[in-house]
């Protein structure tokens, strides 16, 4: 299984944490994250991704706590028992 | 008086002699006010020309300045803040802090850029300003009392529309980290700028104000004005991001990277970020969000305690505190966070410092090197007990409280183990571990004022990605990075408006702003150098205030000990690759001192 979780923005829309979905033979992020939008009745990937289909500036996805940015972005694979954390654009100080 | 030909400005400052009970204006010095703009940048101009860098911070020789910008209080993007600058008495440096809120555009409207106090009061006192009428009057009768009593009892015996920014019993008990609190719950935090305000016998300012801002092309500030609202707006951090989850979002992000600094550094993931982040706040403790006057971003968090095992309410706790306070005490108890941060807004203290002078004591406990009889309880990680506790001791200066309001650098000296303390030139670090996140580590060991991440802000593409991501482990141009982050976080400092900000606009929305709001030009390029020119003051005066660049450094934790668990184990701060590019980027000598040519290309010399 592939566990994903839901941080921010994305949490209050879909009002849940966590998601677990069954492993795809050769699947990477993006793929992953179009499956999920499909799974899941309220859309939620336009946190994530612009209109493209590239992730918005500021959006953070991690596969087992690496930013998918300095992997291959989102053409990363994941497989099973990997853990896909979402988290749309936020700040601090 | 001669006049200030210029608009933005009010143009007038105001000069209490503590000492002698007077209260004079001065006319703005205009040319300072072009090359510095104000805040942090024409309050440090001021207090550099007039303090001598040696001074003692508790000395009547001291002098504490509130400057705003010339943006301040007007309608702009986020621009509600102002700075406070003094010697500090946890550093030795230049310590200057920033806060917003609606006091600073009060003081703005009352027709003054900055108030410069000098001397020493012979008892409490505090300043009342309405309009142009400005008197110290008597505050025995407020010595003693919290922020918020101090508040309410101004308000009732002043005006009632007043705005106020006051110390409470931290900064009358000259505990080195005290704040001063504008609003009840705003806080210029750092560096201890509270305890030169209580050693100074004042305990609030209170301002009331009927005028505006002069602006110089209203048409074209308005324009920059709805370009600025559109930006932020439109961009997801400043439009929609902060206003629903504040800063404490940054708990979930920062732990699942391995950078969130857990039981005083020795770890860097934290198995209780769930239950104190961002994401559990909202559905907790939080009742709504908050903005400074005319901000359109409303990171503030506004909360209260009901149902849970404390009572009270206020505002935060912001993402510092949640680390500070919580992970770096191994307190996963978002109730007592939350409580504790009452009580620093109320006693008037740093979260940051406290919270990591706590762990600090923690670990000197873990170690042996502190005994349940000194501290007067049993200390371990995740006691938050024992957290809410000790905050409110150190407020007062009571028992091991006493130890506490040292800071923890001098605390931990005092048992023997200064490298303990999580902190560079004695101010602790805040809630990014410098050795996963390279170029955070480098700003840490140059900022003019310590340890701080809002000197420059490299958590913002080295972490989030704006306004490009770049490689958190890798020290390749963080020196460039770092350098640009500083000085644009001077100007930004110096100019009256919310950091917040940069996330949306930039150097070409502020030379705007600044251009139609004064009449002067400002561009892009003299917006990056006014920063680069504050940012050199400041470092000529620590200097000279005998805080060599030995101090540019981390500890020893930080450059020698490798992270040791998470996805980020076995990483350590790579300064030594990072630290002679930045000297040379700065154009200061390979020592690091500015050249006299640099310094004179700056017009510091």
């Amino acid at each position: 299984m592939i566990k994903v979780q839901f941080y921010s923005l994305i949490r209050i829309l879909l009002k849940q944490e966590k998601l677990e979905l069954s492993a795809c033979e050769n699947e990477n992020v993006g793929q992953l994250l179009q499956r999920l939008q499909r799974q899941i009745a309220t859309p939620f990937l336009h946190k994530l991704l612009d209109k493209k289909g590239e992730p918005i500036l500021g959006t953070i996805i991690m596969v087992n706590r690496r930013n998918i940015h300095h992997l291959e972005k989102l053409e990363t694979p994941v497989a099973d028992s990997d853990v896909v954390a979402l988290f749309p654009p936020g700040a601090g100080g | 008086m001669s006049r200030f030909s210029l608009k933005g400005w009010s143009g007038k400052l105001l000069r209490v002699d503590l000492t002698a009970g007077t209260c004079t204006d001065e006319v703005l010095n205009e040319q300072w006010a072009k090359e510095y703009l104000g805040g942090r940048g024409l309050g440090t101009k001021y207090f550099t020309e007039e303090v001598a860098a040696d001074v003692d911070p508790f000395s009547a020789e001291n002098k504490l300045i509130l400057a705003a910008g010339p943006l301040t209080g007007t309608y702009g993007a986020a621009n509600g803040r102002y700075m406070v600058i003094t010697k500090s008495p946890l550093t030795g440096t230049i310590a200057s802090s920033n806060s917003g809120g609606y006091f600073p555009c009060e003081l703005r409207y009352a027709g003054y850029d900055m108030v410069i106090f000098e001397g020493k009061a012979e008892y409490p006192s505090y300043l009342q300003i309405h309009n142009d009428k400005a008197q110290l009057v008597g505050a025995v009768h407020l010595w003693g009392k919290s922020t918020k009593e101090t508040e309410d009892q101004i308000l009732a015996e002043f005006h009632g529309d007043a705005k106020i920014a006051c110390i409470g019993q931290a900064g009358e008990n000259l505990v080195s980290f005290a704040a001063i609190i504008n609003d009840k719950h705003r806080a210029a935090g750092r560096t201890g700028i509270g305890a030169v305000m209580g050693s100074k016998n004042l305990k609030a300012i209170a301002v009331r104000g009927t005028g505006g801002v002069k602006i110089a092309d209203p048409v074209a500030y308005r324009e920059a004005a709805l370009d600025s609202y559109a930006l932020l707006k439109a961009n997801p951090v400043s439009g929609e991001g902060l206003p629903a989850l504040g800063t404490p979002v940054l708990v979930n992000v920062i732990n699942q990277m391995g950078a969130l600094p857990t039981n005083n550094f020795q770890k860097d993931t934290f198995d209780g970020a769930e239950a104190i982040s961002g994401e559990a706040l909202a559905s907790t403790y939080l009742k709504r969000n908050k903005g400074c006057m005319g901000c359109v971003i409303g990171c503030g968090r506004v909360t209260g305690l009901a149902g849970s095992r404390f009572d009270g309410d206020g505002e935060g706790p912001e993402y510092e505190t949640l680390f500070s306070l919580g992970s770096a005490c191994g307190v996963d108890d978002l109730a007592a966070i939350t409580k504790a941060n009452y009580i620093c807004n109320e006693y008037g203290m740093d979260t940051i410092t406290i919270g990591t002078t706590i762990a600090c004591a923690m670990e000197l406990a873990e170690k042996g090197l502190v005994t349940e009889e000194e501290i007067g309880m049993p200390l371990s990680f995740g006691d938050a007990d024992a957290m809410v506790k000790l905050v409110e001791m150190a407020g007062k200066r009571e028992g091991f409280g006493e130890k506490l309001a040292m800071g923890s650098y001098r605390m931990a000296e005092s048992f023997g183990a200064p490298e303990l303390s999580m902190s560079v030139k004695k101010l602790e670090f805040p809630a990014y571990d410098g050795r996963g996140i390279q170029g955070i580590g480098l700003n840490y060991a140059t900022s003019n004022r310590g340890a701080c991440h809002v000197r420059g802000y490299m958590i913002s593409p080295e972490v989030l990605g704006l306004p490009e991501k770049l490689d958190p482990q890798a020290t390749e141009d963080k020196a460039v990075w770092t350098k640009i982050f500083q000085d644009f976080t001077a100007t930004v400092d110096s100019s009256g408006v919310c950091l917040f900000t940069t996330f949306a606009i930039g150097a070409p929305q502020f030379a705007n702003f600044l251009t139609a709001a004064t009449g002067a030009e400002f561009t892009e390029a003299t917006i990056m150098e006014i920063g680069e020119r504050i940012y050199n003051m400041e470092r000529v005066f620590n200097l000279k205030a005998g805080v060599d660049p030995s101090q540019d450094t981390l500890p020893k934790r930080l450059l020698e000990e490798p992270i040791s668990d998470g996805p980020l184990k076995g990483e350590v701060a790579k300064l030594g690759e990072m630290l002679p590019e930045y000297y040379q980027e700065r154009g200061w000598s390979t020592e690091g001192i500015p050249t006299d040519e640099r310094l004179q290309t700056l017009g510091l010399v």
